[in-house]
């Protein structure tokens, strides 16, 4: 009996020790760890932490910044950067309520015009990054001041209200529960990973960026990939300002958006994708997201000083990036 | 004398040579399989080994392609005006200094012609090659190693790089010269090393390092050049067919290819041999001319358009315009097959999984995974990933740029084979290359080019060097083409 089992156990280790080795491989490994170590750690702090209440309002929190960071995510694969997230989603937050408002339309042709246009600038963005071979830096940064310029313009720093119920149902429900602002950024979230690991274009997204010319001279058209991602990106921009708007209640400008493209960018890089383009994955990307939205909740359940909320979370990109430096250096090695 | 010491690094043994001594007045060549692509001769720390006097030209191109060519060639050390200066001037750059030590520079190794404020970047490669070489010799080495200084490099440039190593010795240095081109090592060595897989298996005297004997050594097999010849038969099938053609550098040209004819193009650096690949994949816009593919008209504005039409290329920089080097082998292998494979744009293990595997298997590439990163391969096994891709694709006309430059002798053989068998399948094969040796080996038929036009065609019986160098070297056409300024 010993002796039959001795080498089937042994041939049941070699795979599970080389299934070990591939999660070590796996660069979202360190995020996720990191995502479930903070949260354990902050529920034995404080029982409110866990609470159904406090989750639900992460739930809330999770989903807009966490469909920013997939957009963001997207343009950076193709060895971009769009600054213009943030600033699009505070700018479409306003031009929903005001068409909804001030134009009296009602609230799908609001939000589908606020779509169009942001489809529009997300065009713009890619064509002059493809066509006119403008840096995406810069292209963006263009967006970004002009949008909360036409922000402010509109609302002169007022709020706009008496927007349609619609969004509110949208933005404030739940379904059994969970937000379904977070149930639509898990579908999002679900059919990018769709896209990025079980098409073509996904696998010719990540060709592009990791090498535009190998690519290019293998046939794929890249420009079309760059500036559908472009429009993706500020797509989605639009979208999560539409949850916004409807958990808001009010089409106010004031603290949405600004600086949420930097915390879109922190929870890509966290979450292991790389700046130069052609690498991350959708688990990474969504881990980075949550491992924010945990570090920025918790320390308002720690009741530590809010001004002091930004120095953790600069610490805690500092110290993913170094961690992922040393972990491909470590498999560089090995390999 | 000087004594090196090689070790392995990585998991993997990659270099196991116990000792190696370099003589001074010796030239050293190391020939054979190097495992891991990249330099295989690594001093621990560069800066090091420079203070120790060894000055070392890689494969690739350690040159900062922002930076003119005279920053480049005097860049981590001094002019001789402010070598000896105080703390002051020696903190300044010496912006005269620079410019007229790399000028002397650059006309000590024979390169004439060359702004030296120019930006390295908008360099073409064989030039940057001979710019890395002047740097290194700049840097008065006593050791001087050469890691295939001459795989991007023309024959006029190669000779040139030939000679510098010969002065170098002469002068009482030491040369370390890696080589895969066996005429020239045959030609330069006072001493051949031959490795295969990271292990010193010979090490020869001039005398008995023959070709024969060093292809031996490294296959470890008997494998005489004799055996390397194209398929007897070509089609009557014309499968391209280019009149007037022309681009910018290029033409015009006229060409045609029939099916499972193998084509070389031959020419000094320069002379068009990309370029004109490039035009017919659609990679370079085409200024003027005819080109029919299969009978045909055949225009093609982006390399897509040249892949649905049956066109494949292996471009000649395989780092810079073939692999996704952080990604595993499996995509670029799966590369250009992808979409074909897929259904309505969803990968299938079929199109993805399988068919990978289907090329590691055809085209034997060694390995541990499909998943491991495509640039932790050789050089070969690189190359072989990028054949499959094409050959995968089922293409009627090949354009190879280099196909085994940067690849060792072993993997060469292997290349020349797949060349053959894909040949005797009806594809149709348009090879440039700047080995002669390797046109002259594999071609059914050479065409000659020479500022961006073609000079001479020949057919296998009229083959000879001289021949194909006389016509590569040859004057000027009467009508001045379009790169020489007016």
């Amino acid at each position: 009996m010993t002796t039959q089992t001795a080498p089937a156990r042994e041939g049941a280790g070699a795979p599970a020790r080389n299934r070990l080795r591939a999660l070590v491989d796996t660069p979202e490994v360190g995020v996720v760890v990191a995502c479930a170590a903070v949260f354990l750690a902050l529920a034995l702090a404080r029982d409110t932490f866990a609470s159904a209440v406090n989750l639900q309002g992460m739930g809330f929190d999770l989903a807009q910044y966490g469909l920013i960071a997939i957009g963001e995510s997207l343009v950076i694969l193709t060895g971009g950067i769009d600054l213009s997230v943030g600033a699009l989603l505070g700018t479409s937050v306003i031009l929903m309520s005001w068409f909804n408002v001030n134009a009296g339309l009602p609230a799908g042709v609001a939000i589908l015009l606020t779509l169009a246009i942001a489809g529009l600038v997300g065009l713009i963005h890619g064509l002059a990054v493809t066509r006119l071979k403008m840096p995406p830096f810069v292209v963006t940064l263009v967006t970004y001041t002009v949008a909360q310029g036409v922000t402010l313009a509109i609302t002169s720093g007022t709020s706009i209200v008496g927007i349609s119920p619609f969004f509110g149902n949208v933005g404030q429900t739940y379904l059994a529960q969970i937000p379904v602002p977070l149930l639509l950024f898990v579908v999002v979230a679900v059919v990018v990973w769709f896209f990025l690991e079980r098409t073509y274009a996904g696998r010719q997204v990540y060709a592009v960026g990791g090498n535009p010319e190998a690519a290019r001279l293998a046939g794929i058209r890249g420009d079309r990939r760059i500036v559908s991602m472009y429009v993706t990106s500020s797509l989605l921009s639009a979208f999560a300002g539409m949850l916004v708007l409807g958990r808001m209640g009010v089409g106010s400008a004031s603290g949405v958006g600004v600086g949420w493209e930097l915390s879109a960018i922190a929870a890509a890089v966290i979450g292991g994708v790389s700046l130069t383009g052609g690498q991350g994955r959708i688990l990474g990307i969504v881990a980075g997201t949550v491992l924010l939205e945990l570090i920025n909740n918790g320390l308002t359940t720690l009741q530590i000083n809010s001004d002091y909320t930004n120095i953790v979370l600069g610490g805690v990109l500092g110290l993913a990036i170094t961690a992922d430096r040393l972990r491909a250096r470590h498999v560089a090695k090995r390999s | 004398m000087l004594r090196a010491v090689k070790k392995s690094y990585g998991p993997v043994t990659v270099l196991d040579i116990p000792e190696l001594e370099l003589k001074r007045g010796q030239i050293t060549c190391v020939v054979g399989e190097i495992l891991i692509a990249g330099r295989p001769l690594q001093p621990g720390r560069a800066d090091h080994a420079k203070s120790l006097g060894v000055s070392m030209v890689a494969q690739e191109f350690p040159l900062v392609g922002r930076l003119s060519v005279a920053e480049n060639l005097l860049l981590g050390r001094h002019t001789r005006a402010t070598a000896n200066a105080g703390a002051l001037r020696r903190a300044l750059f010496d912006r005269a200094g620079t410019r007229q030590e790399a000028r002397d520079l650059l006309a000590d190794v024979g390169v004439d012609g060359v702004d030296v404020d120019r930006p390295v970047e908008q360099l073409p490669v064989p030039l940057r090659q001979m710019i890395e070489i002047a740097k290194a010799w700049g840097n008065k080495p006593l050791v001087l190693i050469l890691d295939e200084p001459t795989s991007s490099l023309g024959p006029v440039e190669a000779e040139k790089v030939l000679d510098l190593a010969r002065r170098h010795t002469a002068a009482g240095g030491a040369v370390l010269f890696i080589g895969h081109r066996l005429d020239e090592v045959r030609d330069i060595a006072d001493r051949v090393v031959v490795l295969r897989s990271g292990r010193l298996v010979a090490d020869l005297s001039p005398e008995e390092a023959s070709e024969e004997r060093m292809i031996r050594e490294m296959v470890g097999s008997e494998l005489a050049r004799g055996d390397i010849a194209p398929p007897a038969s070509v089609e009557a099938r014309t499968v391209l067919k280019a009149s007037g053609l022309t681009a910018e550098g290029l033409g015009p040209v006229d060409l045609e290819l029939r099916a499972g004819e193998i084509v070389g193009v031959a020419g000094l650096m320069g002379s068009g041999r990309s370029r004109l690949l490039h035009t017919i994949m659609g990679a370079q816009p085409r200024t003027g001319g005819e080109v029919e593919l299969g009978g045909r008209p055949f225009h093609p504005r982006h390399p897509a358009d040249a892949v649905a039409a049956g066109i494949g290329l292996v471009p000649e920089d395989r780092k810079e315009q073939s692999l996704l080097l952080q990604h595993p082998v499996r995509w670029n292998a799966t590369l250009a097959t992808l979409r074909r494979d897929s259904w309505r744009g969803v990968l299938t293990p079929g199109g993805d999984r399988e068919r990978s595997a289907k090329i590691v298997k055809d085209l034997g590439v060694r390995l541990h995974s499909q998943e491991q990163p495509i640039g932790s391969l050789s050089g070969g096994n690189q190359q072989k990933v990028v054949f499959g891709r094409w050959l995968h694709a089922r293409p009627d006309l090949l354009l190879l740029d280099e196909p085994t430059r940067g690849v060792d002798v072993g993997a060469k053989a292997e290349i020349y084979q797949l060349i053959d068998t894909a040949a005797q399948n009806g594809l149709a094969v348009l090879a440039a290359s700047s080995e002669l040796e390797e046109l002259l080996w594999i071609c059914h038929r050479i065409v000659v080019m020479a500022h961006g036009r073609i000079v001479a065609d020949l057919r296998r019986e009229q083959f000879s060097k001289e021949r194909i160098m006389t016509a590569a070297a040859g004057t000027q056409p009467l009508t001045a083409s379009t790169e020489a300024p007016a």
